[in-house]
C-alpha cells in the first residue's frame, strides 16, 4: 500500500510541470552565478573557485530558503489533493491502508520537493561547463568538482530541510486542510530562522544561533568561518561538529512532528463543525417601513461618497483577513524580536536613538509591507470578481478610477498604518529603555520622505500590472519580478538613473548631526516624479479597467480609445503633462547639471586612465614642503572655496622639468604655478601636465597656488557629497586639492574586474628589502608626494559653527558675520589633515600642557567624559612607554554617521557620530571598546605620525598593529583580572581567523602584511600583546621606543620592519627567539586541546591536579596549506575556579615538546576547570576544546 | 412610459461561438421573459444590456439613452442581479446595501439608510441586517441580490435567472415584489422556468442559438399551438419509430414509461391523445425545431 501511494504521487507530480519549473529556477539562478560575475547569490565569490564545494554548498543552503515554498506546494499537494478534488469520500470508502496512505504520500512528496533543488546542482555544472567554453569567466576560476559535495549536501541539507518543513506543512495541511494555513507554516518555518539570525550577532551566542537555525545555514557558516581558500576549494561538507548535531536535532524533531500528526490523521470524514445557531431574539418592536422618496444625483459630492464607500470596504475588507492579520503579527514579531536583540557593538548596547529604532523598523519590516502590497493589490483589483459581485458593482454608475483609486488608497492606508504602529513600538521601547528624548517629529518624516511615497508609488504600479495583466497570479508574478528584478535589469544594462529605478531616490539617511542630509532636495522631487508616475498608472488602470465581462487587453485597448470620456483624456493628459514638466526638471537637475559617471563608465575611465598614464607612476616629482590653506566652507549653500598655497620642492637630485597632476574636475580646481605653463590637458581623465619654462633644480622651491572650489548645484541622482553639508562638514586634503602625478588608487583594483578589461593583476606591495633604497624613499601614507611639513590654516565657516583644522588655534575672530581660525601645526607632520565645521559642544581638559578637546553633537553628551579619560589614559601610558607628544593639543571630532569609522589626523580624530558617542556606557566601569578605539588613534599618533613604514610590505605593522597592541595596553593598565583581557582578545582573534578565511589573495606573515586589515589589525595585535606575555611587557615596549627614536620625524629612507625586528631581538632572550621567527616572520597556529583534567584532594589540605594535553604545532603557507611540525614551545596551562572562567587560580607556562603530554599541578583551592592556553594568547582554530571541567577522583580514598 | 428598442444586436466569441445573432426587439413597461435553453444566448443578451458587454454590431436604446455609448447613463437607472450573485466576506447585509446605494447616487445618508432597511424588509432580511452576508444560505444571498437591484428606483430591472435556489415561499414574495414594481418600469427576466413567465409576464421572448424565435404574449403562443399536440406515452424501446415517424416536441417520463408530446395539423390517431398545450409545449416546439429526442 506505501509503494502505491508513494509511487502514485511521483508520477502524478512527475506528469505535472511545476516540478520541472522549479527545477529549471534553481538550475537558472546558480547557473547564472556560475557562468557570470554580474550575478550574486549570497555574497560575491572571491577568489576562490566559482564551482568550489563552499560555493556549491553556500548556494546549496541560500537556495534552500527558497526551497521552502517549493516543499510547501508539494506537500500541500499531497496532503489535499484528495480533498480538493472532492475524491476523499470515494478514496476513503475504499479499505485503505492509513499507513500506506499517509506515509506514502508524505514520502513521495518529499523525494519530489528535493528534485528542484538537484537543479542548482545541475546549474553549477552547466555553468562550469559553458562558461568557460565561451568565455564569460576565465577557466581559471574554476577547480575540479568532487563527488562526495553532492552527496553531502544532498543528505545534509536538501533531505533534512526539506524533511523538516514538510512534516510541519503536511501536519498543517493534514490538520487544517487550509493551503493558507500551510503557507503559514512555511512563514513560521522563515521567521524562526530569522529570529535564529538575531541571536548570532555577537559572537557569544553563535553556537546557539547555529543550532537554532532549521535550515543548517548558520551551523554552517559557523562551521566554516575559518576555512581558508583552499578548504573551500576542496573540502565538503561533512558529517561532523555543530553540523551534525544541528541536523540530528531538527531531523528529531521532524520525525516528532510527523509521528503527531500520523497518529492525529484519521481517514475518515472530519466532521463538518457545527455551530450551534443561536436564536436570535429580536426585541424590536416590528417597524413600519417605506420606501422613502429618494434624491439621487450625480455630482462631484457624489464621487466623493462613492469614493469614501470603495475606500471604507476595500480598507474593511484588508483589516479584516486572516492573511493580513498573520502578516501584521509576523511583521511585529520579527520587529520585536530584532528590538529586544538591541543595538549591540562589540558587546556594547548603543542607546536606542530614534534613527536607530527607524532603521530597524525599516529593515525588520519592509519584506513584509511589500508582501502586503503585492498581495493586496491583486486581493483588491480582483476582488469583486473573486466575490462573484463583480457585475453588480460593474453595472452601477460610478467612474472605474474612483474605485482604483480608492484600492490604491486602502493600500497606502492600511501600510501607513502598519507603520505607525511599528512606530508605537518603537517609541515603547525607547521608553522601557528609559530613553526619553522621543522624535517623534523625525519618525514621522523619515516614514513620510521614504516609506509613505514608495508605498504610493508601488500601489498604483501594482494595481496597473493587476488590470494589464488579467489574471491574478500572473499579476502577482509579475508584480514580483517588476520588484526585484527590474532593478537587476537595470544593474546589467548599467543604468543608475532614479528616474527608470521605480520608485527611486537619493538615499536618504538621518544624522543626529545633520538631519535627513544632502540627499533630501532631490528625494522630494523624485518622490513626486514618481508620485506623478504612480497616478498615471492608474488613470490608465482607470481607463483600460475591465468593467463587466473578462476580455483581453487588446479589446479593451480599442473600447478604450473609442468611449474615453473627454474629461477623462483631459486628466490624462494634464497629470502627463505635469508629470512631463517634473521629468523635465529632474532631468536637468541629475543628469544636465549634475552629471555623473555610472559604474561601468567609471571602470572604464579607470581603465583608460591607466594604460594612458601608468607610464608616468615612478616620473619624478617636486615634494610639497610647506602648505598654507586658506578655507571658506559655507555649510548652508553646501560649497567650499579653497585656496592652498604649496611649497613645491625638488628634493631628488636630478633637475625636474614638469609636474603632472590627477585632478578631480567636481573640485574645479584652478592652478598656478609660477615659471610654468599648461602643455597637457586631459579633459576626460583629468590629467594635467605643467612644463617648467627653467627646469627645477634639486633643492630649488616653488610656490604654487591652487584654488579649488565644491559648488552645489540644484540636486543629484545620488545622495550627494557628504563633505560639504550643512552641519558636520569633513574634508581632507587629499579631497579638496589635486594630487600630483599619476595616482595609483585611482586604478581599478579587484583583480577579476581587472581581467575583464585586460589589465594584468595588480601591483602588489614591494618586496619587503633589507637594505632598500629607492622603495624606502617614500611611504605608504603620503607616498612620496610629501614627507612632514608645517602646516598653517586660516578656515573660516558660518557664525553658528565651529571649524577646525590641524593644529594650535592662533587666533579667531568675527568678519562679514562669518567666523573665521586661524591654525598652525606645532610639529612638522604627515601631509594628511581634515577641515571640519559644525555646531559643536567642546569639552576640555589639561594634562601636562597637552589640551584635551572633544568637539560633540549636543545631543550626544553621554560618553564625552569616558573619552577624554580615555585619551588621558593612552597619553599617561604612551609618553611613559614610546616618548613624548609633540603636538599641544589631542582632538576628537564627531562627524556625522555617513560613515562609522574614527581615523587619527596630526592630533586630531575625527570620530564617527555612530559609534563611541552613542553607545551606552552607563554600566560599564572598566573599559570598552569605545576606549580602545580611541587608544587606538591615540596611538597613531606615534605610530603613524612619528614614525612611518616605506611603502613596502609590512608597513602597516607599525602603525596598525603597533596601535592596536597600543591600545590593548592601555586597557590591560586599567583591567582588573588577566581574564578581562582575554574578552577582547576573542574578538581579534576572530577577525582574523575569519580574515584568512576570505583572503582573496595570500596571506602572508605579519612582517610582509600588505596592508591587510585581518593580519595587521588582529594578528598583530595578538602577537604583540603574546609577545609582551612571554618576554615582558617593558622589552616590548622598549623594542617599540627604541625604534621610535630612531626613526621618530626622520626624513626618508623610511624604517621597514625589519628595522623593527632588530630592535626587537635585542629585546628578546634566546630561549624564546624561536617566537620571532614563529609568529612574525612565519604563519604558525596552534591546536591545543585539553583531553583530559583531573584532580584530588591530598592530606595536606592542597589538591593534586592532572592534565592530559595534546598539543600540535602548525606552519600554513600563503593560501592556507598546513602542515604539522614539531612543537617545542611554551605554553600556559591554568586552572579557574569558576564555571564562567573569570578566576584563574593557577596558572603556569610549561615547556611541550612532545604532541601529547601529561602535567601534574599542586593546586591551593579546588578547581573547576582546566585550561591550556588559558588567556588565549596562542592562535588556535578551535579554542572551544582548550578548555575542560575538570573532574575529582577519590581514588585514594578508596 | 419606457422603451427599450435593440436593433440588429449581434456578438461572436473568439471561439465562433454566434452568441447574439442579429437580434432586433422592442420592450416597453413590464414583466417581460427571456426563456431558452442553456447556452441560447440569454446571459450574453442580458450581460449586454447591463453595459457589461461589448456587442459586435447593432444598438440598444433606453428611450433616448444610448446604452453603448452612453453606458455610465443607463447605469444610473439600472437594476441588475447576475446570474450569480456572490458578495463581498465579512460584511454586513446592511453595509453592503449601503455601499451599493452609494454607488447608485443615493447620497443623502437618511435616505439611504431608510431604503436599506425597506428593502431588507421587503426581502425579508430585515432581522438579519447585521450578519454577514457570507454566512446567508443561498437563497438568502439571492434575496439580497434582488434588494440591491431595487435600489434608486431603476427605470430598467434586469434580472438573470432570479429564482434559482429560492422556496416556494421565496419565490412567490419575490415575483409578487417584482410584480410591483414592474407595472411602471421595465423589467427582463431570464429564465428557463416555464411556469415563471407564464404567471408573471406579459410579453416574452425566446431565444434559441442566439436567436429570438419568439416574441410576444405567452397566450398568443399558446393559442398558436391550440389544437396541435398530441401525447401518448409509448413504449420505451419504440421512442426511436416514433422520432422517426411523428415531430417529436418532447418526451418525459412518467411513472417510468416515456410521455411524448408531438405536434400535428390532424389527429394521428394511433393512441394519441389531444391536449390542451401549455408554455412548455411553445418552448419545446420553439427551441426543437429539428424534432429530435431531446
Amino acid at each position: 500500500m506505501f509503494k502505491i501511494f508513494f509511487l502514485s504521487e511521483l508520477k502524478y507530480s512527475l506528469k505535472q510541470p511545476m516540478v520541472y519549473i522549479f527545477f529549471g529556477l534553481m538550475a537558472l539562478f546558480t547557473f547564472g552565478a556560475t557562468a557570470s560575475d554580474n550575478i550574486v547569490i549570497g555574497g560575491a565569490v572571491g577568489n576562490i573557485y566559482k564551482n568550489a564545494p563552499h560555493i556549491i554548498t553556500f548556494y546549496t543552503i541560500i537556495m534552500s530558503l527558497f526551497g521552502l515554498l517549493i516543499a510547501t506546494a508539494f506537500y500541500n499537494n499531497a496532503a489535499l489533493r484528495d480533498y480538493n478534488n472532492q475524491f476523499n469520500e470515494i478514496l476513503f470508502s475504499t479499505p485503505l491502508s492509513k499507513f500506506g496512505y499517509f506515509f506514502g504520500r508524505f514520502f513521495g512528496a518529499l523525494i519530489l520537493a528535493t528534485i528542484p533543488m538537484l537543479g542548482v546542482f545541475f546549474g553549477v555544472w552547466l555553468g562550469t561547463v559553458i562558461a568557460p567554453a565561451f568565455n564569460w569567466v576565465g577557466a581559471d576560476r574554476f577547480g575540479e568538482f568532487y563527488l562526495e559535495t553532492f552527496i553531502n549536501n544532498y543528505f545534509l541539507f536538501i533531505l533534512p530541510n526539506m524533511f523538516f518543513a514538510g512534516t510541519l506543512i503536511f501536519a498543517l495541511a493534514n490538520k487544517f486542510r487550509s493551503t493558507m494555513i500551510s503557507f503559514v507554516g512555511s512563514l513560521v518555518i522563515i521567521i524562526g530562522y530569522i529570529i535564529a539570525g538575531s541571536l548570532i550577532s555577537d559572537i557569544e551566542n553563535e553556537t546557539i544561533a547555529a543550532i537554532t537555525d532549521s535550515f543548517g545555514i548558520r551551523a554552517y557558516s559557523v562551521h566554516s568561518k575559518y576555512f581558508t581558500p583552499i578548504e573551500k576549494n576542496t573540502v565538503s561538507p561533512g558529517f561532523t561538529g555543530l553540523l551534525l548535531l544541528n541536523r540530528l536535532m531538527w531531523v528529531t524533531i521532524g520525525v516528532i512532528i510527523l509521528i503527531i500528526s500520523y497518529f492525529g490523521f484519521s481517514i475518515k470524514e472530519k466532521s463538518k463543525k457545527t455551530k450551534a445557531n443561536k436564536k436570535v431574539v429580536s426585541n424590536e418592536s416590528k417597524e413600519s417601513f417605506r420606501l422613502p422618496s429618494l434624491t439621487i444625483n450625480f455630482d462631484r459630492k457624489t464621487e466623493w461618497l462613492q469614493f469614501k464607500s470603495f475606500f471604507y470596504t476595500n480598507f474593511l475588507s484588508i483589516t479584516k483577513s486572516i492573511t493580513f492579520r498573520i502578516l501584521f503579527l509576523f511583521s511585529a514579531i520579527i520587529l520585536i524580536s530584532n528590538l529586544v536583540g538591541g543595538f549591540e557593538y562589540y558587546g556594547l548596547q548603543a542607546y536606542p536613538l530614534t534613527y536607530k529604532i527607524i532603521n530597524t523598523i525599516n529593515s525588520a519590516t519592509g519584506i513584509f509591507v511589500i508582501i502586503i502590497l503585492v498581495f493586496f493589490s491583486g486581493e483588491l483589483v480582483w476582488r469583486d470578481r473573486d466575490s462573484k459581485i463583480n457585475e453588480v458593482i460593474d453595472a452601477s454608475p460610478h467612474t472605474s478610477f474612483v474605485s482604483l483609486a480608492s484600492k490604491s488608497l486602502s493600500l497606502v492606508a492600511i501600510t501607513t498604518i502598519l507603520h505607525v504602529f511599528f512606530i508605537l513600538f518603537g517609541v515603547f521601547y525607547q521608553f522601557l529603555n528609559g530613553y526619553t528624548h522621543i522624535e517623534l517629529d523625525i519618525y514621522f518624516l523619515d516614514f513620510f520622505y521614504k516609506s509613505f511615497f514608495t508605498y504610493f508609488i508601488w500601489s498604483g504600479v501594482m494595481i496597473l500590472i493587476q488590470v494589464l495583466l488579467n489574471n491574478k497570479y500572473i499579476g502577482y508574478f509579475v508584480s514580483i519580478v517588476v520588484i526585484f528584478v527590474w532593478k537587476f535589469i537595470l544593474r546589467i544594462l548599467d543604468i543608475q538613473s532614479n528616474m527608470l529605478d521605480i520608485g527611486g531616490r537619493p538615499s536618504l539617511m538621518y544624522s543626529d548631526m545633520n538631519s535627513f542630509g544632502p540627499g533630501l532636495e532631490g528625494a522630494l522631487w523624485f518622490n513626486l516624479y514618481w508620485v506623478l508616475f504612480s497616478i498615471i498608472c492608474l488613470l490608465i488602470a482607470g481607463a483600460l479597467w475591465n468593467r463587466g465581462v473578462l476580455s483581453s487587453l487588446k479589446d479593451r485597448i480599442k473600447y478604450t480609445k473609442k468611449s474615453i470620456p473627454k474629461s477623462y483624456r483631459l486628466s490624462i493628459t494634464s497629470i502627463v503633462g505635469l508629470w512631463i514638466l517634473v521629468a523635465g526638471f529632474v532631468f536637468y537637475n541629475t543628469q544636465i547639471l549634475n552629471s555623473y559617471k555610472t559604474s561601468d563608465e567609471r571602470e572604464e575611465l579607470a581603465v583608460k586612465y591607466e594604460t594612458k598614464y601608468k607610464k608616468y607612476q615612478d616620473i619624478n616629482q617636486p615634494k610639497i614642503t610647506d602648505a598654507k590653506y586658506y578655507i571658506d566652507i559655507y555649510p548652508y549653500k553646501r560649497d567650499a572655496h579653497v585656496k592652498a598655497i604649496l611649497e613645491l620642492t625638488n628634493e631628488s637630485n636630478k633637475t625636474i622639468d614638469s609636474i603632472h597632476f590627477t585632478i578631480d574636475s567636481r573640485w574645479n580646481p584652478e592652478i598656478d604655478i609660477p615659471n610654468t605653463e599648461l602643455v597637457f590637458e586631459d579633459k576626460e581623465l583629468d590629467y594635467l601636465i605643467y612644463k617648467f619654462i627653467k627646469p627645477l633644480r634639486p633643492e630649488e622651491s616653488i610656490k604654487a597656488t591652487i584654488h579649488t572650489k565644491y559648488i552645489t548645484k540644484g540636486f543629484k541622482n545620488s545622495r550627494g557629497s557628504t563633505g560639504v553639508v550643512n552641519n558636520g562638514t569633513f574634508l581632507n586634503n587629499l579631497q579638496i586639492l589635486p594630487f600630483i602625478g599619476y595616482s595609483e588608487s585611482s586604478e581599478l583594483s579587484d583583480n577579476n574586474t581587472r581581467k575583464k578589461y585586460g589589465l594584468k593583476p595588480k601591483d602588489r606591495m614591494p618586496e619587503l628589502e633589507e637594505n632598500c633604497s629607492v622603495n624606502c624613499m617614500k611611504n605608504y601614507l603620503s607616498d612620496g608626494k610629501a614627507d612632514y611639513i608645517n602646516v598653517e590654516t586660516v578656515i573660516s565657516t558660518s557664525s553658528d559653527q565651529i571649524a577646525i583644522a590641524p593644529g594650535s588655534l592662533l587666533k579667531k575672530w568675527e568678519e562679514d558675520g562669518r567666523s573665521y581660525y586661524h591654525y598652525k601645526v606645532d610639529n612638522p607632520s604627515q601631509n594628511f589633515y581634515s577641515f571640519m565645521s559644525a555646531k559643536y559642544q567642546k569639552a576640555t581638559r589639561k594634562w601636562n600642557g597637552v589640551d584635551i578637546e572633544v568637539y560633540y553633537d549636543p545631543k550626544h553628551p553621554w560618553n564625552v567624559k569616558m573619552m577624554i579619560d580615555a585619551v588621558e589614559r593612552s597619553l599617561k601610558y604612551y609618553t611613559k612607554n614610546f616618548g613624548p607628544y609633540y603636538h599641544k593639543q589631542c582632538r576628537i571630532i564627531e562627524f556625522p554617521r555617513y560613515a562609522s569609522f574614527a581615523q587619527a589626523f596630526p592630533g586630531t580624530m575625527p570620530y564617527s557620530e555612530a559609534i563611541g558617542f552613542v553607545i551606552n556606557l552607563e554600566d560599564e566601569n572598566e573599559n570598552n571598546i569605545v576606549d580602545a578605539v580611541i587608544a587606538h588613534e591615540m596611538a597613531h599618533q606615534w605610530w603613524a605620525h612619528q614614525v612611518i613604514g616605506a611603502t613596502m610590505q609590512g608597513a602597516t605593522m607599525f602603525s596598525e598593529s603597533f596601535s592596536e597592541y597600543s591600545s590593548l595596553m592601555t586597557m590591560k593598565s586599567i583591567a582588573k583580572t588577566p581574564m578581562k583581557m582575554r574578552e577582547f582578545l576573542k574578538y581579534n582573534h576572530n577577525r582574523y581567523l575569519r580574515g584568512r578565511g576570505g583572503e582573496v589573495d595570500k596571506e602572508l606573515p605579519l612582517y610582509k602584511v600588505e596592508n591587510q586589515t585581518y593580519i595587521h589589525y588582529g594578528k598583530g595585535s595578538i602577537i604583540l600583546y603574546a609577545l609582551q606575555d612571554y618576554i615582558g611587557e617593558d622589552k616590548v615596549n622598549t623594542a617599540m621606543k627604541n625604534f621610535l627614536d630612531e626613526f621618530k620625524y626622520r626624513k626618508p629612507p623610511y624604517p621597514t620592519s625589519l628595522d623593527f625586528i632588530k630592535h626587537l631581538e635585542l629585546q628578546v632572550p634566546d630561549s624564546l627567539k624561536y617566537l620571532i621567527k614563529d609568529w612574525i616572520k612565519e604563519i604558525t597556529l596552534y591546536d591545543n586541546r585539553m583531553k583530559e583534567a583531573t584532580y584530588e584532594k591530598l592530606d595536606n589540605g592542597k589538591y593534586l591536579a592532572t592534565v592530559n594535553i595534546e598539543s600540535h604545532k602548525i606552519k600554513a603557507d600563503t593560501i592556507g596549506n598546513e602542515t604539522k611540525v614539531p612543537i617545542n614551545d611554551w605554553v600556559d596551562i591554568g586552572f579557574f575556579s569558576d564555571d564562567d572562567e573569570k578566576n584563574l587560580l593557577f596558572e603556569k607556562r610549561i615547556k611541550i615538546d612532545k604532541n601529547e603530554m601529561i602535567f601534574t599541578f599542586e593546586l591551593d583551592l579546588p578547581p573547576i576547570k582546566a585550561a591550556i592556553d588559558p588567556r588565549r594568547l596562542l592562535i588556535d582554530r578551535v579554542y572551544d576544546d582548550n578548555i575542560k571541567q575538570i573532574k575529582e577522583t577519590t581514588l585514594n580514598n578508596m | 412610459m419606457y422603451k427599450l428598442s435593440i436593433k440588429n444586436l449581434s456578438k461572436s466569441y473568439s471561439n465562433g461561438v454566434k452568441a447574439l445573432d442579429n437580434i432586433s426587439i422592442e420592450i416597453s413597461n413590464g414583466m417581460f421573459g427571456l426563456l431558452g435553453p442553456n447556452g441560447a444566448g440569454k446571459s450574453s443578451l442580458m450581460r449586454t444590456l447591463a453595459t457589461l458587454q461589448e456587442a459586435d454590431t447593432g444598438s440598444a436604446f433606453l428611450n433616448d439613452i444610448d446604452i453603448f455609448n452612453e453606458p455610465n447613463e443607463l447605469r444610473k437607472v439600472l437594476g441588475y442581479l447576475p446570474q450569480e450573485f456572490g458578495v463581498y466576506p465579512r460584511i454586513t447585509a446592511e453595509q453592503l446595501l449601503n455601499h451599493l446605494a452609494i454607488l447608485k447616487g443615493i447620497s443623502n445618508s437618511r435616505e439611504r439608510k431608510e431604503l436599506v432597511k425597506y428593502l431588507l424588509d421587503k426581502v425579508n432580511l430585515y432581522e438579519k441586517r447585521n450578519k454577514s452576508v457570507k454566512g446567508f444560505s443561498g437563497g438568502m444571498k439571492q434575496r439580497v441580490g434582488i434588494a440591491q437591484a431595487l435600489i434608486g428606483n431603476p427605470k430598467l430591472i434586469i434580472v438573470d435567472e432570479p429564482t434559482a435556489g429560492l422556496d416556494p415561499g421565496e419565490r412567490n414574495r419575490f415575483y409578487n415584489l417584482l410584480a410591483e414594481v414592474g407595472k411602471e418600469v421595465i423589467v427582463i427576466l431570464s429564465t428557463h422556468i416555464v411556469d415563471d413567465v407564464r404567471e408573471l409576464c406579459t410579453n416574452m421572448a425566446i431565444m434559441n442559438l442566439g436567436q429570438i424565435v419568439y416574441h410576444g404574449t405567452p397566450q398568443n403562443a399558446i393559442d398558436e399551438l391550440d389544437g396541435r399536440v398530441y401525447q401518448k406515452m409509448v413504449p420505451r424501446e419504440e421512442l426511436e419509430v416514433y422520432a422517426q415517424n411523428y415531430s417529436i416536441i418532447s418526451n418525459k417520463m412518467v411513472g417510468g414509461q416515456p410521455l411524448i408530446h408531438i405536434s400535428s395539423e390532424t389527429n394521428p390517431g394511433e393512441g394519441f391523445e389531444l391536449i390542451k398545450p401549455n408554455l412548455e409545449d411553445v418552448f419545446f416546439s420553439k427551441i426543437n425545431t429539428s424534432n429530435t429526442l431531446v
